[in-house]
């Protein structure tokens, strides 16, 4: 019963109005630049939201639970996911098989102003980087509106101007890249996202 | 002695009335609105006691409600006129409530879902007596048709 206050601490949580159900990220443990994590935040327009959802009730565990979206013109769920489409705000109702809801939690919707960069630390990156030739580094978004942080992971274009030099490659997540240095040169990475987008610079040397 | 008579009918009628209103449950709202949105339940009362119950949702917006008289209603059942503007489902809400008689039994739960502009009725049947609510159902701001109504208080 005790655990689902210590899982908030964990990986932050949006709490359901009848304080029955909980919607959490999915992040691993470790990965402080998990885009997943802030479900408190509204979801970026285009990205989807991958719910974890416990509920702590008294005198029973958790039921099959389900999910549903009261206004699917701005938060669709699709196979237990949630798909941000328009600005707004919809409640999402986490419901037993039988249809009888256990709680709802209103999520919001936001469009993406500003896309910034991070390692998988956490630590931004700006400017220029350096990298030695066969060097790799993982880079993952962060989308924002205005000063507020979105959550989601959304399928954002990656290129770089420089391929001989430095190569996007996919690691598995959706919205992290790896970059490999491959040959000394300059390139300029770029990342977009709709008419967000954001730039830095690769120097790659022997 | 005829207007005697109709005076003791007046009054009998009255009684029965008083009766028949107070008979019937009560609905409580139980969750907040949020930000910016509207989620409000208020009764309409006439001469006699609350007549029914009006509601103002905006689209996209759930509330929850709980059902009472003298304790949580029994065999709750909600219907509403017009699903694709005002849906309604039954709700668990895991928590005990005191009867007047001393006892506890477990809130009987509905959640009211906004789903389009426009206005519909909910009508609630239960062992304790019948409700009706009228919902309004108002659109988000930015939505078509949202323009043209005023500035609302926070979860007004």
């Amino acid at each position: 019963m005790r655990v689902v206050p210590l899982l908030l601490l964990v990986s932050g949580c949006g709490i359901g109005a009848m304080h029955q159900a909980t919607l959490m990220g999915q992040c691993a443990a470790d990965d402080a630049a998990c885009s997943r994590r802030h479900p408190l935040a509204p979801i970026a327009i285009g990205a989807r939201f991958y719910p974890e959802v416990a509920a702590d009730m008294a005198g029973t565990s958790t039921p099959n639970l389900r999910l549903e979206s009261a206004a699917p013109d701005v938060l669709a769920v699709e196979a237990g996911t949630l798909v941000a489409k328009h600005a707004g705000t919809s409640a999402v109702l986490i419901s037993t098989d039988d249809g009888s809801v256990v709680d709802f939690v209103h999520v919001w919707v936001a469009p993406v102003t500003q896309i910034s960069l991070a390692r998988r630390d956490g630590d931004r990156l700006s400017g220029t980087i350096g990298l030695a030739v066969g060097e790799d580094l993982t880079i993952a978004p962060a989308l924002w509106n205005g000063a507020q942080r979105l959550a989601g992971d959304a399928d954002l274009a990656w290129s770089s101007s420089n391929d001989t030099a430095v190569t996007v490659l996919r690691d598995g997540s959706t919205d992290r890249r790896r970059i490999r240095a491959r040959a000394p040169g300059v390139a300029t990475l770029t990342v977009a996202l709709g008419s967000a987008t954001t730039s830095i610079g690769v120097e790659v040397v022997p | 002695m005829k207007s005697m008579l109709g005076l003791v009918y007046a009054f009998a009628a009255l009684a029965l009335l008083v009766a028949l209103t107070a008979c019937n449950p009560y609905l409580v709202a139980q969750s907040p609105a949020p930000p910016g949105r509207s989620a409000r339940l208020d009764s309409v009362d006439g001469f006699w006691g609350l007549r029914y119950y009006r509601m103002e949702i905006s689209t996209g917006v759930a509330m929850a409600l709980t059902c009472n008289r003298n304790g949580p209603c029994e065999h709750v059942k909600v219907v509403s006129d017009n699903p694709a503007i005002v849906e309604v489902r039954p709700a668990s809400l895991g928590v005990l409530a005191r009867t007047y008689a001393g006892d506890a039994k477990t809130e009987a739960a509905i959640v009211v879902v906004g789903k389009a502009p426009g206005t519909a009725k909910l009508h609630l049947s239960a062992e304790e007596g019948e409700r009706d609510v009228v919902v309004v159902v108002i659109p988000a701001p930015g939505a078509p048709g949202s323009a043209d109504r005023p500035a609302q208080l926070p979860g007004s």
